[in-house]
């Protein structure tokens, strides 16, 4: 419509204008008339001054649409022009590449599919589209999807890829077309792209080539009806027994306000469900689904939601999740300066737990002149371990996952320990939790030791005097806590918060305002002391590979004890078992394996990356690395690792799977000393894939971004009316150069006639004529 | 000289130390039944007290409850805080009653002489719930004859849990002392023939969690008292020092 109405009056559409350039084609000659015009015109312009029984207005008026007239004029005779490079008839190639993935299935284009657009684009006689490219290029058609490859006939396309990579279809087709006078590559997608990478490559090497794309965008933007799963984020291994907390992102169109409930099913069995109420059409709702891993094994949790009444999309309705559980136990050394009751109580809320075990270090007796620090030991494997008191070397303390500091000061270890703590986060990826006490953080003289680097407090501020009474604190969580899978005392949210208001007080002997957090810690729970003022409770930050802690109160036993805690309250114990699993969640075995992408189709490549550390976490790079890829069928092989130099310890490989189901690969090696080193494992999904439903939306903001970042132009499915003449104007391929002629637009002589008008109009008006 | 062989003689010149203390502490009496000590996160001596009949009480010192009081574990703290790192508040001590809630801001409590205790109702769910939750019961000055009256109070509050006679191989007696014999002498004949530690465990487990300990025909506080008067020989006051701070720090940490 508006490009009708502006060809009527300005003669040719917006696309000649914007490919043109502008230039005046006067002769000589006409430049000496054009001068005399001017001259003609400063001459009337001075008569009409001249004229004093006239009165002013009119005279201001007559004067302007005179020397606008004769200015119009001057500009016609100069005559303007528009210079065109268009392409050459049938001498230049444009491919067309259209996406040949399971998204073009979404019905949301007109009456029909997607599909069904770009079928009646290209398909049989009289399809528009081609059949325009083809009146002036010649055309390579190419259809794409995970791969691509050139299209014999639209019969053979199936819209069933399971992916679509935009990226690598143009660097296909480049390839084809290399060598050739390409005017312009036309994309036919609803720009659901998948793929790994973003298209900032392609861009980068079409723009270097001056290769114009024209995309055409199918589909609509937004789905008018449809909710779904857009991302669900789960650990990738946990304990036996975890509770997790999961974040499910949900989006939806066409059905704000409605509440359904997401359901958690794993082996068949639905164990968890959560109901949300959707957010406005486009916005995005995070919602924490509390389940439980209680299997071990490699394990697909299934999340999904209902489908609902005229919804177009129902396989974005649920997503799946693999999750190692494993059947293990973490060790962590609780190591407590001086016998109270907060190791106790910690001991006894974690015991139960068959997956972690809390081996208490308790100074009973502080060093004197004639005798070392006395310990003891509860909960050791062996006679041997740390019958020394806190372990002295890397190797020992890096055996454990996590490490619980209590009211233990500073002088009580030695410069190298104190950085071998801070290594045990920052190098070996270990989780530290330091509790409040008199002998803790700035108190225990912890401030400007390697220790305190890693916390995620400041602890060089002021520290408090011993006499003073301690501070005593209502206990939160803050918004972040309240979901937060570290801080959960009640199986769920609602439970949690109703106990959060009957806990009783703590008590913190430790300075720790909330202004002492470092950039980046984030605050779990904070207590409120008597007059009003935050004190940082619960707080973390990520240090190196690892996490640390700080629980800045001494006292968290009172959960337990405390007269207004019923026997058979779970707080205590709720909250340690879950702090405590989320203290060496994620902590790192010396040989880590992940693969990417976890869930691949067959004949898709996967890669394998192992890092390989010794003991005391030093990278391995002398190492002859094996991954064994067991299929699901149990057939092996054996796929070589090689060290990427990049990063010291890490090595990489590729395997292609055959077989839809889990396959595991074992990472193992053998070092040049003929030392074994450790080994590790990963699972990868193989199987259809529902990706293409996800954000199935068409996106016009990568396409245009695609389109007009290498010089071409975004179109939509229904206007593509202009794509072969800005293809034709591209400048790209076999050109020659045309010249527009403007001076005899409609839209001059309608200036020229709307200007005598006013004139005569004016004459009238005042009885001038 | 081995550490704990170091720690042993400590023991007795901290002793011998705090009777020297003591004696010359009594006249200004400050350990004299004081105010209770507010919960300030240091361990802190609780006497459990008790109400007893008009008559009961002793005319040296009174209730029942209070034998010993306050020297006994004035002594005592100066031990435990000399030999280990408990941190402890030495401004005082606490006397608290049963039907009271502030006991649960104590997990370690101290009951004696048994023999003259009777829980009110409410005082049985109290100590049930104090030690369901985690806390830990020391019962001294223990004669032979108070055990019926002793098991039938405590019938009362666990009336599934029975009584274990320890041995020396019992973590309890290895907490922070190695104590090598149980071969242990009474303060007095009228306690009754060898002391005995009898516990009671959660679930009837002898290995699980203890709730209480009996110091059955024994009485440590005596010594703890009177080792400023030299009443008793060293070495049995010195036992008697070393099993009560293995107690409290047992309690204190399992």
């Amino acid at each position: 419509m508006f490009e009708s109405a502006f060809r009527l009056f300005f003669k040719y559409e917006p696309l000649v204008f914007e490919q043109g350039q502008f230039v005046l084609g006067a002769t000589r000659s006409m430049w000496l008339v054009a001068l005399a015009a001017i001259a003609a015109a400063l001459y009337v312009a001075w008569t009409y001054w001249q004229l004093r029984a006239i009165e002013s207005r009119p005279r201001a008026i007559l004067l302007a649409t005179r020397i606008a007239l004769l200015l119009v004029l001057i500009v016609a005779l100069l005559r303007p022009m528009l210079l065109l490079r268009v392409a050459v008839p049938q001498q230049n190639v444009v491919g067309v590449l259209i996406d040949d993935s399971r998204s073009m299935q979404v019905a949301d284009e007109g009456s029909g599919t997607r599909a069904d657009y770009v079928r009646s684009q290209i398909d049989g006689e009289g399809a528009p589209l081609l059949d325009a490219l083809n009146r002036r290029f010649v055309t390579r058609v190419f259809r794409f999807s995970s791969s691509a490859e050139r299209l014999r006939a639209a019969g053979d396309l199936t819209f069933q890829g399971t992916a679509t990579r935009i990226g690598d279809a143009i660097a296909r087709a480049r390839e084809e077309l290399s060598g050739l006078p390409v005017a312009g590559l036309v994309v036919l997608t609803d720009g659901a792209d998948n793929a790994d990478t973003t298209l900032d490559q392609p861009i980068a090497a079409l723009r270097a080539e001056g290769l114009p794309v024209f995309a055409v965008g199918v589909g609509r933007e937004r789905l008018s009806r449809d909710v779904e799963i857009t991302r669900v984020e789960t650990p990738r291994r946990v304990l036996r027994g975890a509770s997790l907390v999961v974040d499910v992102v949900v989006t939806q169109s066409g059905y704000a306000g409605r509440t359904v409930p997401i359901v958690v099913e794993e082996g068949g069995r639905t164990i968890a469900m959560q109901d949300v109420t959707l957010p406005p059409d486009g916005e995005a709702r995070t919602v924490k689904v509390r389940f439980k891993a209680a299997d071990a094994g490699v394990r697909t949790f299934r999340f999904s939601l209902p489908e609902q009444d005229g919804e177009e999309v129902v396989r974005n309705n649920q997503r799946e999740a693999l999750i190692d559980v494993r059947d293990t136990n973490e060790r962590i050394i609780l190591a407590e300066g001086e016998p109270r009751p907060e190791a106790k109580f910690i001991r006894q809320a974690t015991e139960d737990d068959d997956q972690v075990s809390v081996v208490l270090l308790l100074r009973t007796a502080a060093a004197t002149a004639n005798a070392p620090d006395k310990f003891l030991r509860l909960g050791v494997e062996s006679p041997d371990e740390l019958q020394f008191g806190f372990p002295t070397t890397r190797e020992e303390l890096f055996r454990y996952r996590g490490l619980i500091i209590g009211s233990f000061e500073a002088a009580a270890f030695t410069p190298e320990q104190q950085r071998m703590i801070e290594d045990f986060v920052a190098v070996r990826g270990g989780g530290l939790l330091v509790l409040g006490g008199a002998g803790s953080l700035g108190e225990g003289g912890w401030a400007g030791t390697p220790l305190s680097n890693a916390l995620p407090i400041a602890i060089s501020g002021g520290v408090r005097e011993p006499i003073m009474p301690p501070i005593e604190l209502t206990v939160r969580p803050t918004p972040l806590g309240a979901g937060h899978p570290a801080v959960q005392i009640a199986d769920t949210e609602a439970a949690a918060a109703g106990k959060w208001e009957q806990l009783p007080t703590l008590f913190s002997v430790n300075e720790a305002p909330v202004s002492a957090l470092k950039p980046g810690a984030s605050l779990l729970l904070d207590g409120r002391d008597r007059n009003n003022r935050r004190h940082v409770v619960l707080a973390f930050q990520r240090y190196g590979r690892g996490k640390s802690l700080v629980l800045a109160v001494q006292d968290s036993w009172l959960w337990r004890m405390h007269a207004s805690m019923p026997v058979e309250d779970t707080t205590h114990r709720y909250f340690w078992q879950r702090l405590v699993r989320w203290l060496v969640d994620g902590v790192p075995d010396p040989t880590t394996v992940t693969v990417a992408p976890e869930v691949v189709e067959p004949g898709e490549p996967v890669t394998i990356t192992a890092e390989l550390f010794d003991r005391e976490f030093r990278g391995i790079n002398d190492a002859r690395v094996q991954a064994h890829v067991t299929a699901p069928s149990g057939r092996t092989e054996t796929v070589a690792l090689d060290w990427t130099i990049e990063r010291d310890g890490e090595y990489r490989g590729r395997f292609t799977p055959a077989e839809n189901g889990i396959y595991r690969i074992v990472v193992d090696g053998v070092r040049a000393s003929g030392e074994l080193t450790g080994t590790g494992d990963a699972h990868v999904r193989v199987g259809p894939s529902d990706a293409e439903y996800f954000d199935a939306g068409m996106r016009a903001s990568l396409l245009r971004r695609l389109s007009e970042e290498t010089g071409g132009r975004f179109f939509r499915s229904s206007d593509t009316a202009l794509l072969a003449d800005a293809i034709s104007f591209s400048g790209r391929g076999v050109t020659v150069v045309e010249e527009r002629d403007l001076w005899d637009m409609p839209i001059v002589l309608l200036v020229v006639v709307g200007l005598m008008a006013a004139e005569w109009l004016t004459r009238r008006r005042w009885g001038l004529a | 000289m081995k550490p704990g062989v170091r720690r042993a003689v400590a023991l007795l010149a901290a002793a011998a130390c705090v009777g020297g203390t003591a004696l010359a502490q009594r006249g200004s009496r400050s350990w004299s039944s004081s105010e209770n000590q507010p919960y300030d996160g240091r361990f802190v001596f609780v006497r459990m007290s008790y109400p007893t009949m008009i008559g009961m009480g002793f005319g040296r010192q009174g209730a029942p409850w209070a034998h010993d009081y306050p020297v006994g574990e004035a002594n005592f703290l100066r031990i435990l805080t000399a030999v280990s790192n408990v941190h402890a508040n030495l401004d005082g001590t606490n006397v608290l009653g049963f039907e009271d809630p502030e006991i649960f801001r104590f997990p370690v409590i101290y009951l004696v002489e048994p023999g003259y205790w009777e829980l009110s109702e409410t005082g049985v769910e109290t100590l049930r719930a104090y030690l369901q939750k985690g806390g830990f019961l020391i019962v001294d000055d223990f004669p032979y004859w108070a055990w019926p009256q002793f098991e039938l109070q405590m019938r009362r509050v666990f009336p599934d849990l029975q009584w274990f006679d320890l041995d020396v191989t019992h973590p309890i007696f290895h907490t922070f002392f190695d104590i090598e014999t149980l071969d242990i002498v009474p303060a007095y004949p009228a306690l009754g023939d060898r002391p005995i530690f009898r516990a009671l465990f959660a679930d009837n487990d002898p290995s699980g969690r203890m709730y209480v300990i009996a110091n059955y025909q024994n009485d440590l506080s005596e010594f703890w008292e009177f080792s400023e008067w030299g009443f008793y020989a060293i070495e049995a006051t010195n036992e008697a020092y070393k099993v009560g701070v293995n107690q409290f720090i047992y309690g204190l940490t399992r």
